[in-house]
């Protein structure tokens, strides 16, 4: 038997009835999480199980209401993530905390307390590259942040925790918002760092990689501890009912219906902004009772396309119609008028306005008189509150309080209203990561309504960063990459590798003409 | 059980109670006067006396409360043209010097346009030119912050500097228009005309309700129903238009206002102008109401912002600026009527700004308080954490 | 440059000598506007903007003018206009961190309590006239030289101390582990927390010690200026100047010492061109020039930068919040 044995034998940190609690909300309910050394453990659940806060409170970033922690034999208690990385615990989080304005180096010796008064630049960044080297994570110690991609931020943020001589490591879903072929990458460096004696605490709600990384699975649900496993002793079906607590599958849903003409054409259309050519020649059509799913990287243009097309941007080259109306740069209003409507990414903040209540809310984007009237909207309100099922107080009530779930019912809600019900049968939806950060009762509502709207003969393009959402819901996919389409296939016969592939840039644009 | 250390934050009210809007209100005003009274203390006065001195002859008098009305006239219009900013998130700041071109302007007119004119035309006009002027003295501003993102704060600010100069060199450093040739020694304007004169209200009776009234003129005068008229038309245009719907959003969310095709820098420049607008209007409502001339003295004093002030209490509702800047209106008369007090009581007028301030840091800092509760927690220490493991108790505390 | 201009003023028959006065006195009076802007920079740079910078400047002057009136002491005069502007800060920062205020709103309160406070208590010592406590110095073998002599040689202490003051707080930003948490914080607090910075802690101290800075500005006006404490013009909007400086200067200190001097020959060229006997220009008119150019320049800045932010901190003005859910 080997030391590394022995030492896993016995758990590294140790945690017992640890309890969290937010204003109306218990988020961790006394937990229980042994982890060892040498393994790779992962915290499951749905947004919203309380995964995160229990990282944070490992990361020092919480502190819990009541509860132990021991690590290494000895209680803990950190009050700061300064404590918790002193200690040897390190997090990478899912919205990486890089200083996009500074170097490699600069966000490294950020905050640590042994760097000398009077920063030496250099020392520094040969040990950077030093670390970098040992772990397979090349990066470029004196690049500033903004100029990297997603997949070379995430590798700086492990590079800062190994830095720093983290002995665990806490990755909160760290494979949200790479290509398949950065989470492999990924996952070789995980796998790296297990076998020189590091334990790994993987976030993550997606079940294949789930199986295919961790060693241990704890499930959290709803703040509490459903179930610890070894992953050789489980499958996927077992995980899901631990996490959601029933069987539930999560069914692609296609056509069933006749296609119909194009209720969209987008075509030839530029961009160009602050000197970037941020969209190129981008060219397709979206017909009548069509999914249209735009898969991509982040930040490849997506928002840029989505805007464009409801009228907020003005396209520099290249031509937009709805509905066989000329609509590109005229504005969103007109654009509106045409039979579009557009759930924005951003919901509260851009979909809605945040300190509004939901009646007002649904002026939003409607045709307004000169006076305004807010006795209909009140009404209205109220009927969208008892359709579709949202929490709220009643039609008074500022968006803002909203959970996500209920917040984006009610923008999806506005959009789908607004062409009155006679109209449907035309009508155009560009909706952007619809079911971003919702639990599974919601994100399931949420495609049904689009799925609806589809089987109605309405159009939809489907515009977002998780793969299996555009790969669930839609008839024909296009991959996005640096601004333009580079990639289509059919919804139903999708190949994940190859999607990854044009994703990564690896697929050359030669076929960017019209799709 | 041991306690280590008290954790105390700040966590958000789910449901806030309408009644704690005032409570928190009233809290800063008292915290302020008390703040108010440190200094007082320091400097040899009695804090309760002039506390007690102040509000008589600013409010419990009938001289006084009529003075105090006067005062306030410009207060609401500086107040409304700071809250129709504050509904965007615009910090018009000049209000100063647009109330000063106000004044210009409707000078202007009162001696150039209006004679020959009846009355009401006459008095109608000297306010549209007041108007007009506050605008125009608003519109590079309004420009500048629309297209080019230049901060109108810092903007509005240099330009009441400019403002102020322009109107002292029209009066003391050029035989202009606007000055009176006639006057040798101290430098005065011209006067406007009768008929564009404000008409003052007298007390009606020598008696009302029992109450003996002195004889004869009073401070108030038209200038406060264009201001009464003014926050009426400004919470129509606000909360019941189209406009004001548009103003709100991008005030609440830029993005939003994007998504929706609403015109954000339509809006800058329209709530700017109208912002110019209510400040110029304070400003012709000085040179038609009260000195008849441009007096530079008369309309240089911080009345644009003490409008900030205004509006920063009233949180932006024009009704609530009304009520406001008659409370601010008769510090300020208190202020300067403790001037013929006796002499333990006899304060300098500054007190009058220095509790405005006051008054607008403390009420600042309670709106957090109307939103967000404290909680104190008793954190156990860790030893204690082993054996008492559900040992956290939270208790919440209203303020 | 100087020189050159200096030989050109020389030929073309001007009286020099005024101009070298003028130029002279814009550097002494760029001092309490380069103070102040080196304070909200720092300020700034944490996240934080402090729109009160006239108000702080206002208190200082009272402060050290009440100090010195009364001690005649330069350096207690000096630590009364520190402290008195660095507790108005203080309040700053306690509404914007630990209440999460709007900021702006907080700024101008502060303006305004500021101007309330310095009036009233400076009203007993309206109009009192002091001796300036802080004369010109000449450096041995420098001051003489043309033109650049008595620009740069001949000046008070508190000049020489400027120079020192803008190197060390541009090295202090760039090169330290302190000025890089600083940074951080102002560019984006929710890294520097992750990383175990106290937010909070960097922005009081910044607050508080931006706030001294515009102290030390107000402090100069009295221990070297020497005025009569005047309720109206004593700093005469130099602390908005100041802040406009700050966003022209790209947030960087070294930048601020030049724009500084600009704008001290703008105030002064009133008495600049008095002293020429140049007089067909209105006072006024004059003494708007500062104002003008304040606008003129921010406009000019806006108009270049559009979209591009210079270098303003991406967190500036907005508070950090770290458990709201």
């Amino acid at each position: 038997m080997s030391p590394g044995d022995l030492a896993s034998a016995l758990p590294m940190l140790r945690i017992r009835g640890v309890t969290k609690s937010f204003p109306g909300v218990v988020a961790n309910d006394s937990v229980d999480l042994d982890i060892r050394r040498g393994e790779v453990h992962t915290l499951l659940g749905e947004n919203g199980a309380g995964k995160s806060t229990l990282a944070a409170m490992l990361a020092g970033l919480y502190r819990p209401d009541s509860g132990t922690m021991v690590l290494d034999g000895k209680p803990v208690n950190f009050a700061n993530p300064r404590e918790a990385q002193s200690r040897g615990i390190g997090m990478v989080h899912q919205h990486f905390r890089l200083v996009e304005r500074f170097t490699v180096a600069e966000n490294i010796a950020l905050g640590d307390t042994s760097q000398p008064w009077k920063l030496d630049t250099r020392a520094l960044e040969s040990d950077v590259q030093r670390i970098g080297e040992e772990f397979g994570l090349p990066v470029r110690p004196d690049a500033r942040i903004s100029d990297l991609s997603v997949g070379e931020r995430q590798r700086v943020e492990i590079v800062k925790t190994l830095y720093r001589g983290a002995e665990v490591l806490l990755l909160d879903e760290p494979t949200a918002v790479l290509t398949p072929q950065e989470v492999d990458a990924l996952f070789v460096t995980v796998r790296a760092m297990r076998e020189s004696g590091k334990a790994v605490v993987f976030i993550s709600h997606k079940l294949v990689e789930v199986m295919a990384i961790s060693d241990v699975v704890t499930v959290l649900r709803a703040g509490k501890v459903t179930g610890t496993v070894q992953t050789r002793d489980t499958n996927q079906a077992e995980l899901a009912r631990l996490m959601v607590g029933r069987e539930v599958e999560l069914s692609s849903l296609r056509a069933m219906g006749v296609r119909g003409s194009a209720l969209l054409s987008v075509s030839c259309v530029g961009l160009v902004a602050s000197k970037r050519h941020v969209l190129r020649d981008i060219s397709f059509d979206v017909h009548g009772g069509e999914i249209v799913g735009i898969a991509g990287v982040s930040g490849n243009g997506q928002r840029e396309l989505a805007e464009t097309i409801a009228g907020i941007r003005a396209p520099s080259t290249g031509s937009i119609s709805v509905a066989s109306q000329s609509v590109g740069g005229k504005g969103p209003r007109k654009t509106r008028a045409a039979g579009l409507s557009f759930v924005p990414e951003d919901r509260l903040g851009t979909g809605l306005a945040p300190s509004m209540s939901i009646a007002e809310n649904l002026l939003l984007t409607r045709p307004r008189s000169l006076f305004i009237s807010k006795r209909k909207v009140q009404a209205e309100a109220a009927q969208i509150i008892a359709d579709y099922d949202v929490k709220a107080p009643g039609p008074d009530a500022v968006t803002s309080l909203l959970s996500g779930g209920n917040s984006q019912k009610v923008l999806l809600a506005r959009e789908l209203a607004a062409s009155g019900d006679g109209a449907t049968s035309n009508h155009v939806l560009v909706v952007a990561s619809p079911t971003r950060g919702l639990d599974i009762g919601a994100t399931e509502s949420i495609r049904k309504r689009l799925d609806d709207l589809r089987q109605r003969g309405g159009a939809v393009l489907l515009i977002s960063e998780d793969l299996e959402e555009v790969l669930a819901l839609s008839d024909r996919v296009l991959v996005i990459y640096d601004g333009a389409m580079v990639y289509e296939c059919d919804g139903a016969s999708a190949d994940r590798t190859t999607i990854g592939l044009a994703m990564a840039g690896a697929i050359a644009t030669e076929n960017s003409g019209h799709v | 059980m041991r306690v280590a250390s008290i954790d105390v934050r700040l966590e958000r009210r789910l449901a806030v109670w309408r009644g704690t809007a005032l409570l928190v209100t009233s809290g800063s005003l008292l915290l302020a006067l008390v703040v108010g009274g440190i200094f007082l203390k320091l400097t040899g006065h009695p804090p309760l006396d002039v506390y007690r001195e102040l509000a008589k002859t600013a409010y419990f008098n009938w001289y006084g409360f009529t003075d105090t009305l006067g005062a306030s006239t410009p207060l609401v219009l500086t107040g409304l043209a700071a809250a129709v900013g504050f509904k965007m998130n615009l910090y018009n700041i000049g209000a100063e010097g647009q109330l000063f071109l106000g004044g210009i302007a409707s000078a202007w007119a009162g001696i150039a346009i209006v004679p020959g004119m009846p009355g009401p035309l006459a008095v109608l006009t000297v306010m549209f030119a007041g108007a007009l002027g506050g605008a125009a003295w608003a519109f590079i501003p309004a420009l500048t912050r629309a297209y080019f993102n230049t901060s109108e704060i810092v903007t509005t600010l240099m330009f009441n500097f400019i403002g102020l100069y322009l109107m002292q060199y029209l009066i003391q450093g050029s035989y202009s228009y606007w000055r009176d040739p006639k006057i040798v020694g101290f430098p005065q304007g011209k006067e406007i005309v009768d008929a564009a004169r404000l008409p003052h209200w007298n007390f009606p009776a020598d008696s009302m309700f029992g109450i003996a009234f002195p004889p004869g003129r009073t401070q108030v005068h038209l200038g406060l129903a264009f201001g009464v008229i003014a926050a009426l038309g400004l919470w129509v245009l606000i909360e019941r238009t189209r406009f004001g719907y548009g103003v709100r959003v991008t005030g609440d969310s830029p993005a939003a206002a994007r998504y929706a095709g609403i015109s954000i820098r339509g809006s800058i420049i329209v709530v700017m102008l109208i912002s110019g607008a209510l400040a110029g209007l304070a400003g012709a409502g000085i040179v038609a109401g009260q000195g008849y001339k441009l007096d530079p003295g008369g309309l240089a004093v911080a009345l644009g912002y003490t409008g900030i002030v205004v509006a920063a209490l009233a949180r932006s509702n024009p009704f609530a600026v009304v009520v406001v800047a008659v409370l601010l209106g008769g510090l300020r008369t208190g202020a300067d009527n403790m001037q013929s007090a006796p002499d333990n009581l006899k304060i300098p007028v500054a007190i009058a700004g220095m509790l405005e301030g006051a008054v607008l840091i403390c009420a600042l800092g309670g709106e957090l308080f109307r939103t967000h509760r404290i909680s104190v927690r008793r954190v156990p220490s860790n030893s204690d954490r082993e054996e008492h493991l559900s040992g956290a108790v939270g208790v919440g505390v209203s303020p | 440059m100087i020189g050159s201009f200096a030989s050109f003023l020389a030929t073309s028959g001007i009286n020099t000598n005024v101009w070298v006065v003028g130029l002279a006195s814009a550097v002494s009076f760029a001092m309490p506007i380069l103070f102040a802007a080196v304070g909200e920079i720092l300020c700034e740079r944490s996240g934080i903007v402090n729109l009160g910078v006239e108000g702080m400047l206002l208190c200082g002057v009272v402060a050290a003018f009440l100090a010195y009136d009364a001690s005649d002491s330069a350096a207690l005069s000096m630590v009364c206009g520190l402290l008195a502007a660095g507790a108005l800060a203080l309040v700053h920062a306690f509404l914007c961190i630990t209440l999460r205020s709007n900021q702006t709103v907080s700024g101008l309160a502060l303006v305004i309590f500021g101007a309330g406070v310095s009036n009233f208590v400076g009203e007993p010592v309206e109009g009192k006239q002091i001796e300036a406590a802080f004369t010109d110095l000449r450096i041995p073998g420098l001051h003489d030289l043309p033109v650049v002599g008595p620009v740069l040689f001949h000046q008070n202490v508190l000049v020489y101390v400027s120079v020192l003051v803008v190197i060390s707080v541009a090295f202090y930003i760039n090169r330290t582990r302190p000025g890089l948490a600083l940074r951080a914080v102002g560019e984006s607090p929710a890294t520097a927390d992750a990383q175990g910075i106290s937010v909070s802690k960097v922005r009081y101290a910044h607050v508080v010690i931006g706030g001294m800075f515009a102290g030390l500005g107000g402090a100069y006006i009295v221990l070297v200026d020497g005025p009569a404490w005047n309720q109206e013009n004593t700093t005469g909007g130099i602390g908005w100047i100041a802040l406009a400086l700050v966003v022209f200067a790209s947030w960087r200190p070294g930048r601020v010492m030049f724009g500084a001097i600009a704008f001290g020959f703008a105030l002064r060229a009133n008495f600049t061109l008095q002293g020429a006997q140049i007089t067909w220009f209105p006072a006024e008119v004059l003494r708007m020039m500062p104002y003008v150019l304040t606008v003129v320049m921010l406009i000019a800045v806006s108009i270049t930068d559009v979209g591009n932010k210079l270098g303003a901190p991406a967190a500036l003005g907005r508070p950090f919040v770290r458990d709201e859910r």
